[in-house]
């Protein structure tokens, strides 16, 4: 009677959900990935080898219990495998759409690792939780018994939003500061609609604002309010504020008009998205339409940014990078997307010089890899006189960000920071060396990944509940 | 006697007294067996004859028992005869008294302290205070003449002063009064010497009617050692007669056989059950017959006892008590009568179900020879594992006895030549001069009492639970909260108990067990997980409880058990059940049905100090209360559960109230009817049934079944789903019991069969009382700790109604920790790809880094001094030779990683093993670059697939695995799917057709069949060394020592951790023990008993790193068993599906496929030794030490260190780090010769077939043979094997050997093609075993008139894993006749039980009856069977098997030519009456097909479509 449904890879191959062609998805700024149907969510569920030793959870930052939401899905027990997926990760929804799975779970899956092509985790993932919302499965963050005490955190952002849904869920009161005017950090203005389209970051806010979570935005600390101020207000505070300090790219012309960050270039375009106006992109110093565009960097930034370059109609969009594909840091999955879109990847290049002002083209020189160091890295050096002008009309400088100085802009000089000007926290707690004071997410990590900011949250969360508890016990006694 | 003196004794009992209390060693744990028998004159004639055939064939049984280290002390032996009156008159007369002849005469043989003379006149005052006091009278004492010249040093070192005392019935009381009075009298002396504190003194018979020649002597001396024997004026009707095997090296000369009543060979697996309910019985006991003297007798089993000695006292008190030995050996050992294939008569019925109401069977292998005084008679258990043949002869003697042959007799006058069956008894009435046969006795003893009468009181419960209506209890959010408070998981729940209530069966798992004991785990964990499960090895079998069910029984009584020694009904108001499983609504039918008053008792507890030990105290009054006011039946239950209560560990309330009650002699008054919370899986069952629950009721378990159901996850209704879950528990419970050998769960109850790994010893004294618990750990406070914990995250406020996740069976991050992780195995795998030492170091620091999972984990390396320079360390190559990949078959590895791992252990000079599956002969010759692709270890297992004469002499080392570290106690099963052609060809099988290991090895019953094979490896392959695997378990040490003296060459310890292809999750998780404990355990006894020289320990299960090398090294072993590490090495991941078919890396399927995929290679495993190997260099630097040779065997250098918790610091690990006195200067040395075993008969074929061996010529030899000449035939054929080869061109009859007289064990064993051997005789155990295309034949003595197909000829496991071959014998086989034959053919006329039991090929054509369970599990070759009345139908396990006539054509073809070739070879006339009559004959043929073949077979046979089943 029982049938074992799992282990199919032997028999069925991996199938992602459908993509558009890449001439229909270029056009607009929706997700490229159709919905897999529920047959096929179940099949490519079944795939799963029930490890003995979950790869897929080991490298999952959240240590989601991958094999048991892949099973329930095979079986047909959406529900209680959204309830699996949901109790390990504040979004799935989110994680299963953005994540580079092919460097977590997926790439570490045994049967993609021998050969079989891996089971298509991010998307059951994702079919899962949006058949939850679908269905009205995704619970309210609110707590059975309202706690008195309160936490006050920095920043809307993934980190911050995860940890204000676990202690939301234990009753405790929780105000949320950004200085944007919606929520939701990087979710909502760096990633790109056609990876992450607004609604479904807009209702997980909508949920938490619904589960009693107060948002101050427009809010910059610091400024609006001082973070002595802030930490008086609150039994504890949490910083997630997250890194937005692009880093800077030097050399002859760097300065010249039509070199933008892309920080900059992708707000900017989310806002248009969502019909905000957007004087920038209006004047057309943000907007790559007609433009031939070079982006410079290897990573998930440069890649949203070639990609959103296609979508407002570049002419022509180039990445440089100074490795090659197989050392670049990005997804090679996107990658993929991107060259099927229309994008040339120019490996083994780095910007030496801008011509122009407003900028016409970039100085490339080539680089070749060296020998490998200890570590098996290979560091690029230049190829002498191998170098060209690659013509531009505007150049995005994706080069990765750095976190600003807090204690200097918060007038915080006691909140210990690393050499690297990241908040220096407990690993696996967020604890800082001010009492009752957390940091958790990039600000703590230096720039890294959505999901690694959900587990700081939730992590930094329970450290938070843990030492209120204790605060109780010595109260009460 | 200059080594070895009365101080020897004596320190040597202080120095085992000192292990046993501070070591691994428990004296519990000892065990014995042998060879015994009886000679009876039928009309109660005495006479010499008897006397001196006792004495004869005491010299024929010598091989059937051990000698020690010293060479001569035997470990036991005895005679046990009438009394000779005239003698005694002459020896009265000497003492100067005139024998008052009118008056009986009683003769006492006591042993005496022999150096302490104070001692020794202290006891005779207690003696003849008895005597006196009872009121008869003495004539003296007669110092019994010894001749200890033939005694072993230790043996005379310990040898008692052997009196005698005379006594007269002055009384002049009856002869039946005066034998209970003279009991009665022992028992008091007993108690008397008991109470001064005198040692070595001991009654070995005091009657009027017989006595006991025993001691420490080999069984050819005892007639030496007693002179009296040869006295021409000692006469007897009968004489019992043992040869004793024991473990134990230390002689005990009162452990010796025969006891007063009985002597036994086998052992009595519920000992420990049977103990624990005699302690309740025997207060009831004090029968009419005892009256005023009723408190003499108690205890009736005196500490100390062996399961011999043991049953021995209760048969004596039942025979004392009236009933006589005929009637005791049905209610102590009856055969299996609930489920026979062929129904018992009423009246046999009735009797075994009223003893089945009054006493729990001991259960275990036994052939018993037994007397009261005038019935003698021999029995078998109900599995007949022992044999016990039979001849009766012309002039009137019946000789009974483990072997046929022991006693030579007239053939032309024998009158009958027998083999008893299961549960059968041969008996004779000395007085009333008649002989009574199985069905004949007990007809009789069913006709003598109304037991029709008193049984039709039972009421049988389970047709009124089974229309019940299945409901839950608890639902939704209060069914969470209780679940999570109950330490449920989602794993729980949906692997393990929705496969039990979706398929009836318990979920099948793979690869070992790496997570940590339950007393190192910092996660909360079942007190279950504290026990693990006993099983069986060596000195008795497992069962198979799934293809031998008919023997298993969980008949399950409650209430009130009255007095045993009452013969009325008063005792069968009792109610019974099928199972001891109930479910939620059955309950609510049980209690109404109960004919007493019920006791409810709350086992919970208010949180709050030394709150659980208040509770505890509090349920064991409240029992001890209930019951003393009337409470016939007692309820424990954990439902009380609340926020403020928590529930009581119910394994621990159920053993508090059972070990309560018993002590208070109640517990026989009341049932104990449990309703556990945690109880999910049969594992939990088992303990708590152990611990006295008589039915439990798993109440949230089903509850969360009934949840299943309402999300639509299990179809059908709660009552159908809890069905099949009854139905898993059940097969579960068989599974655990047959594990041990147990059949019957009325002797398991109560037993505590399970040892404890970190209990603390304080709280098992006092609420598991005879649990072992060698590591001493967790007590009642610790427990209730982790209850509040896990209630608080069910019902404390805030938390979340999320189960947690689990991770007990497969890795998840917030579950329990697990050895193996993926950063590990990557780091393994780059290191081996890479060949990086570097890479190395960091796998092993991360390895070190876990969290405590083993016991070594808790332990450090001491220095022996300053570290010396690695380079002065002995060499990489020398250190890697010790590794050995352990036993993995082929089946379960892919030929590629099969292959791998030989070539690479090869390379290095190390060893590899086949694993149990034969190996491809093209290994034999090595690869075109040089590699050596066969294993250099074959292992003979209990499948003893592929083990051709071939097979056994391409090794170096013959490896025969008792037990399988994942699973022992278990046999296993290679699904069809599995078999592919390679596989099928090397197994001698069919492609696609299931093959099944039985679990024990059917020619191991015990540890002198173990030592018979042992012998029969070294004939057919005369250089190997022989290895014996066990499983860790406490007392594996007594069994390594009586493996040593079977002459194995090296043990190997294996840890419970071990992996394993398929097998029951609750299987890996619970049974077996670590390494470190077995491997200390063997060290310290081997060591103790002066044994450890002659062996070579080797150890696995778990061996991970350089520094787990060295610490193995120190607890003694000298060889390093790699598996896991070698697979990771090769690829695998640890995705534990080898079960499945579907490894995705290749390791571990035979999917083409799939092995595509694989990715290791030699050069990756030689990297993986070679890091051990260095890693072990560096440590040993690191602590002074040049070789592992100065470390072997140092536990002292080992220390136990704190790993920072509470929890760890109380495990005591002291009593494995001990070092025996005197060992320190152990000469190990793996390279010795092997231990050398005796010549047999085939020194003198070998010399004299010098022409056929060396040139190939015909010859044909001839010799008389006797039952001691064993294995006759394979030597020869290993000669054939490496002169000619095993697929030669020889005749069958190139070399002819015949043979006169009763041939001993294992004739032709492994015989080659050339060779056969006819015997005009008989012969005994495991002819034809392993039989390799040989030729035997076996036929009656040309004079005999026995009517040949009416009597036994040859005996039990007859062609055990045959594989070619012919076999003929005119005459019926014992049982299991032919159990995993894969290609002999064979013509015999009738067999026993079990026949062609696993059967994988060949051809079996029995011209006579069949005994039950025919062709169980059997999964392909042919039977044909001639059953002209039609009755072999009902014989049969049809499970795997259809029946039909012969078809015409092929099959009738090749029916009637093995009968012509039958009738030529023996001249059987039966044969010859069916082919004079073959027109109508050939339609009484059945022909025996199995079902998986019946598409595979070229031939078409006459089987109707329908009956093949639709696949």
């Amino acid at each position: 009677m029982a049938k074992q449904p799992m282990l199919k890879f032997v028999t069925v191959a991996r199938d992602m959900p459908e993509k558009r062609d890449a001439d229909q998805r270029n056009k607009d700024f929706h997700e490229i990935y159709a919905e897999y149907a529920d047959a096929k969510a179940r099949e490519q569920a079944a795939r799963c080898s029930q490890c003995g030793v979950p790869y897929c959870q080991s490298h999952c930052p959240l240590h989601n219990n991958i094999p048991d939401w892949l099973r329930l899905t095979a079986e047909g027990r959406l529900k209680e495998a959204y309830e699996l997926s949901q109790a390990t990760n504040t979004f799935p929804e989110i994680c299963g759409r953005i994540c580079p799975q092919d460097r977590l779970c997926e790439g570490n899956c045994v049967i993609e690792l021998s050969g079989h092509g891996t089971v298509t985790i991010g998307s059951v993932e994702k079919y899962i939780t949006d058949t939850a919302w679908e269905e009205g499965w995704v619970d309210v963050p609110a707590p059975r018994e309202e706690r008195p005490e309160s936490v006050g955190i920095i920043g809307a952002g993934p980190g911050g939003l995860a940890a204000a849904d676990v202690l939301r869920r234990a009753g405790v009161q929780v105000t949320i500061y950004d200085r944007y005017d919606r929520a939701g950090g990087l979710l909502t203005y760096g990633i790109p609609g056609f990876k992450l389209e607004k609604d479904v970051v807009m209702r997980r806010i909508g949920q938490l604002e619904e589960g009693g979570v107060t948002f101050e935005m427009n809010c910059d600390v610091g400024g609006d309010v001082s973070f002595a101020d802030l930490r008086a207000r609150h039994d504890a505070a949490l910083i997630a504020t997250g890194v937005y300090k692009s880093r800077d790219l030097g050399g002859p012309g760097s300065g010249a008009a039509g070199i933008v960050r892309a920080i900059d270039y992708l707000t900017a375009s989310n806002r248009v998205s969502f019909g905000d106006r957007v004087p920038e992109f209006e004047s057309g110093e943000l907007n790559a339409g007609g433009k031939r565009v070079v982006v410079i960097g290897g990573g998930d930034t440069a890649m949203d940014c070639v990609r959103t370059a296609v979508r407002q109609g570049a002419t022509s969009v180039k990445c440089l990078y100074r490795r090659d594909r197989a050392n670049m840091p990005g997804s090679q999955r996107e990658v993929q997307n991107a060259e099927e879109e229309g994008v040339e990847f120019v490996w083994l290049s780095a910007p030496k010089g801008f011509a122009g002002d407003p900028v016409s083209a970039v100085k490339v020189q080539k680089m070749r890899l060296g020998a490998p160091d200890a570590t098996g890295r290979q560091s690029p050096e230049e190829i002498e006189g191998a170098d060209y002008d690659e013509p531009a009309d505007l150049v995005i400088k994706a080069l990765g960000f750095e976190p600003e100085a807090l204690p200097a802009l918060w007038d915080e000089p006691a909140l210990e920071v690393t050499r690297w000007g990241t908040v220096r926290a407990e690993f696996e707690t967020g604890r800082t060396a001010m009492p009752g004071v957390y940091a958790v997410g990039d600000i703590v990590r230096g720039a890294s990944l959505v999901v690694w900011a959900i587990r700081d949250g939730r992590d930094a969360a329970s450290a938070v509940l843990e030492d209120m508890s204790k605060t109780q016990a010595v109260a009460a006694e | 006697m200059t080594k070895f003196d009365a101080e020897w004794a004596r320190a040597e009992e202080t120095r085992r007294k000192w292990l046993a209390e501070n070591g691994m060693y428990s004296e519990a744990e000892e065990h014995s067996s042998c060879g015994v028998g009886l000679v009876v004159s039928i009309d109660g004639t005495p006479s010499r004859k008897v006397v001196e055939a006792g004495i004869e064939a005491l010299k024929a049984v010598w091989h059937r028992g051990a000698v020690d280290a010293d060479g001569k002390t035997g470990d036991g032996a005895g005679i046990h005869v009438q009394i000779p009156v005239p003698f005694f008159y002459d020896q009265i007369r000497r003492t100067g008294h005139e024998p008052r002849q009118d008056q009986l005469v009683a003769v006492g043989q006591v042993f005496l302290p022999r150096t302490q003379f104070g001692a020794q006149e202290a006891c005779r005052t207690i003696v003849e205070t008895e005597v006196l006091r009872m009121g008869h009278t003495i004539y003296g004492w007669r110092h019994v003449p010894v001749d200890v010249t033939c005694l072993g040093e230790k043996a005379n070192a310990t040898r008692p002063e052997i009196e005698q005392i005379l006594i007269s019935n002055a009384k002049d009381i009856d002869e039946e009064t005066f034998e209970r009075e003279l009991y009665v009298i022992r028992r008091r002396i007993e108690k008397a010497v008991i109470a001064s504190g005198i040692a070595g003194f001991y009654i070995a018979s005091l009657s009027c009617r017989s006595i006991i020649y025993k001691g420490m002597m080999l069984a050819e001396q005892v007639a030496v050692f007693y002179p009296d024997l040869m006295d021409e004026r000692f006469k007897s009707a009968f004489a019992i007669y043992h040869q004793r095997y024991s473990t134990n090296t230390f002689p005990q000369w009162w452990l010796a056989q025969p006891f007063r009543m009985l002597a036994h060979n086998g052992e009595i697996n519920t000992l420990k059950g049977n103990i624990n309910w005699m302690k309740s019985h025997e207060i009831r006991m004090a029968s009419a017959s005892f009256g005023d003297h009723a408190d003499d007798i108690k205890p009736i089993i005196p500490g100390g006892s062996s399961d011999s000695a043991a049953l021995d006292a209760v048969f004596e008190v039942l025979v004392r008590a009236g009933r006589s030995a005929p009637m005791a050996k049905t209610m102590l050992v009856p055969e299996s009568w609930s489920k026979q294939a062929k129904e018992l008569p009423q009246a046999w019925r009735d009797m075994y179900s009223y003893c089945n109401s009054v006493m729990e069977p001991w259960d275990g292998p036994a052939a018993l020879a037994m007397t009261d005084g005038r019935w003698v008679c021999a029995g078998l258990d109900r599995n007949g594992l022992r044999p016990m043949r039979y001849v009766v002869t012309g002039d009137g003697l019946v000789i009974a006895g483990s072997e046929a042959g022991m006693v030579p007799i007239d053939e032309a006058t024998v009158r009958e030549k027998g083999a008893l069956g299961p549960g059968q008894m041969l008996a004779v009435d000395m007085k009333k001069g008649l002989l009574f046969h199985d069905r004949e006795i007990k007809d009789k003893l069913a006709a003598a009492l109304p037991f029709g009468e008193w049984v039709g009181r039972i009421n049988e419960l389970d047709e009124k639970l089974a229309v019940v209506t299945e409901k839950p209890m608890f639902t939704g959010a209060e069914l969470r909260r209780r679940q999570i408070a109950a330490g449920y998981t989602i794993e729980e729940l949906e692997q393990i108990l929705a496969p039990m209530a979706e398929d009836g069966k318990e979920a099948i798992a793979s690869m070992g067990d790496d997570t940590p004991s339950a007393v190192l785990s910092k996660t909360y964990r079942p007190l279950s997980h504290f026990f693990r499960q006993n099983f069986s090895q060596v000195t008795n079998p497992p069962i198979d409880s799934l293809r031998e069910y008919r023997v298993m029984s969980l008949k399950t009584r409650f209430g009130n058990l009255k007095n045993v020694l009452d013969e009325d009904s008063s005792q069968t108001e009792i109610l019974v059940l099928d199972s001891p499983f109930v479910g939620n609504a059955q309950w609510d039918e049980l209690l109404p049905q109960f004919n007493a008053e019920l006791g409810v008792i709350d086992c919970t507890f208010a949180p709050g100090k030394g709150a659980l030990q208040a509770g505890l105290e509090r349920i064991r009054a409240e029992a001890e209360d209930a019951v003393r006011s009337g409470a016939g039946h007692l309820v424990l239950t954990d439902q009380g559960v609340s926020e403020e209560r928590i529930g009581m560990p119910m394994i621990l309330a159920t053993s508090a109230v059972h070990g309560h009650l018993t002590r208070k002699g109640l517990r026989t008054f009341t049932s104990l009817n449990v309703r556990s919370a945690e109880c999910i899986d049969p594992h939990y069952f088992a303990v708590l049934i152990g611990a006295g629950a008589t039915v439990v009721n798993a109440y949230l378990a089903e509850d969360s079944i009934a949840d299943r159901i309402g999300r639509g996850l299990i179809d059908g209704s709660l009552t159908e789903a809890v069905a099949r879950y009854r139905n898993a528990i059940d097969q579960g419970l068989l599974k655990i019991m047959s594990k041990m050998g147990i059949s019957v769960i009325s002797s398991y109850r109560g037993g505590l069969n399970f040892e404890a790994v970190g209990l603390s010893r304080a709280m098992c004294a006092e609420y598991f009382p005879g649990l072992i618990s060698r590591i001493s750990g967790i007590g009642v406070s610790g427990i209730q700790t982790k209850l509040e914990q896990v209630h608080a995250r069910g019902f404390a406020s805030g938390q979340r109604d999320i189960l947690p996740i689990g991770g007990f069976y497969k890795a998840r991050k917030t579950g329990e920790s697990h050895a193996w992780g993926a950063q590990n195995m990557h780091l393994l795998q780059t290191a081996c790809n890479t060949a990086s030492h570097e890479l190395w170091k960091r796998y092993s620091a991360a390895m070190q880094a876990n969290p405590p999972i083993h016991l070594r984990d808790l332990l450090a390396i001491k220095p022996i001094g300053e570290p010396v320079p690695i380079g002065e360390v002995e060499s990489v190559t020398a250190i890697r030779k010790r590794f050995v990949t352990p036993g993995m078959s082929l089946g379960a590895l892919s030929p590629e990683a099969h292959k791998t791992l030989n070539v690479a252990m090869n390379r290095i000079g190390a060893k590899s093993d086949s694993g149990e599956g034969g190996e491809d002969p093209a290994h034999f010759t090595p690869e075109p670059n040089g590699d050596n692709p066969s294993a250099k270890i074959k292992q003979v297992a209990s499948g003893r697939f592929g083990v051709t004469a071939e097979y056994l002499n391409h090794c170096e080392e013959l490896e025969i695995k008792v037990a399988q570290g994942a699973k022992p106690g278990e046999g296993g099963q290679l699904p069809g799917m599995k078999v592919t052609d390679l596989i099928a060809r090397l197994r001698h099988s069919t492609k696609g057709v299931t093959l099944i290991s039985p679990p024990p090895h059917h020619d191991i019953y015990s540890i002198e069949d173990l030592a018979q094979l042992i012998y029969d490896l070294k004939q057919i392959n005369p250089a190997c060394k022989v290895t014996v695997k066990l499983v860790a378990q406490s007392g594996v040490g007594t069994i390594a020592a009586g493996v040593a003296k079977a002459k194995a060459d090296v043990i190997l310890i294996s840890g419970h951790n071990g992996g394993t292809g398929a097998s029951p999750a609750t299987s890996i998780k619970y049974a077996g023990l670590p390494w470190e404990m077995g491997l200390t355990e063997a060290h310290q006894v081997l060591s103790m008993n002066q044994l450890r020289e002659r062996i070579t320990l080797r150890t696995d299960g778990g061996l991970r790193t350089g520094r787990d090398i060295v610490m193995a090294a120190m607890m003694g072993a000298e060889e390093y068993g790699i598996g896991t590490a070698a697979l990771i090495a090769m690829g695998c991941i640890m995705v534990r599906q080898c079960q499945s078919n579907t490894c995705p890396v290749g390791v571990c399927t035979q999917d083409e496929s799939l092995r595509a995929k694989f990715t290791g290679n030699a050069d990756k495993v030689v990297n993986l030794i070679t890091f051990y190997a260095q890693e072990v260099r560096e440590v040993l630097a690191g602590i002074g030490a040049r070789s592992l040779d100065e470390v072997i065997g140092r536990a002292d250098l080992l220390t136990q260190v704190s790993r920072g918790a509470a929890h760890l610091d109380d495990l005591d690990l002291n009593p494995m780090l001990i070092t025996v006195d005197g060992t320190a200067t152990l000469a190990l040395d793996r390279n010795r010769e092997r231990n050398e075993v005796p010549d047999t008969l085939d020194a003198e074929i070998v010399r004299d077939a010098a022409r056929f061996l060396n040139d190939g010529e015909k010859m044909q030899l001839h010799y008389a043979v006797q039952n001691t000449h064993r294995t006759v035939g394979t030597r020869v054929s290993s000669h054939i094997v490496r002169n000619f080869g095993m697929r030669n061109a020889l005749q069958p009859n190139h070399l002819t050997v015949k043979l006169t007289g009763s041939a001993g064990q294992s004739l032709g064993a492994f015989a080659a093609p050339g060779l056969k051997l006819e015997v005009s005789g008989d012969a005994n155990d495991y002819v034809g075993k392993g039989l390799s295309g040989g030729t035997i034949v076996v036929r009656p003595s040309m004079m005999s008139p026995l009517e040949a197909s009416e009597n036994t000829i040859i005996g039990n496991t007859v062609l055990y894993g045959a594989t070619d071959g012919y076999l003929f014998a005119a005459g019926r086989a014992g049982e299991r006749f032919g159990v995993r034959n894969s290609g002999a053919k064979v013509v015999i006329e009738g067999c026993g039980s079990n026949g062609c039991e696993y059967m994988t090929g060949g051809v079996a054509v029995i011209l006579g009856s069949i005994g039950a369970n025919f062709g169980a599990g059997m999964t392909g070759g042919m039977a044909y069977l001639h059953d002209p009345e039609g009755t072999s139908a009902e014989l049969m396990n049809l499970e795997t098997l259809v029946i039909c006539p012969v078809a015409e054509g092929h099959w009738m073809g090749q029916l009637e030519e093995l009968i012509e070739r039958h009738a030529a070879e023996t001249g059987s006339l039966k044969a010859q009456t069916l082919l004079q009559h073959w027109d109508r004959e050939k339609h009484n043929f059945v022909q025996v097909v199995p079902k998986e073949m019946l598409d595979k077979l070229q031939y078409p046979v006459a089987v109707e479509r329908a009956a093949v089943p639709a696949e």
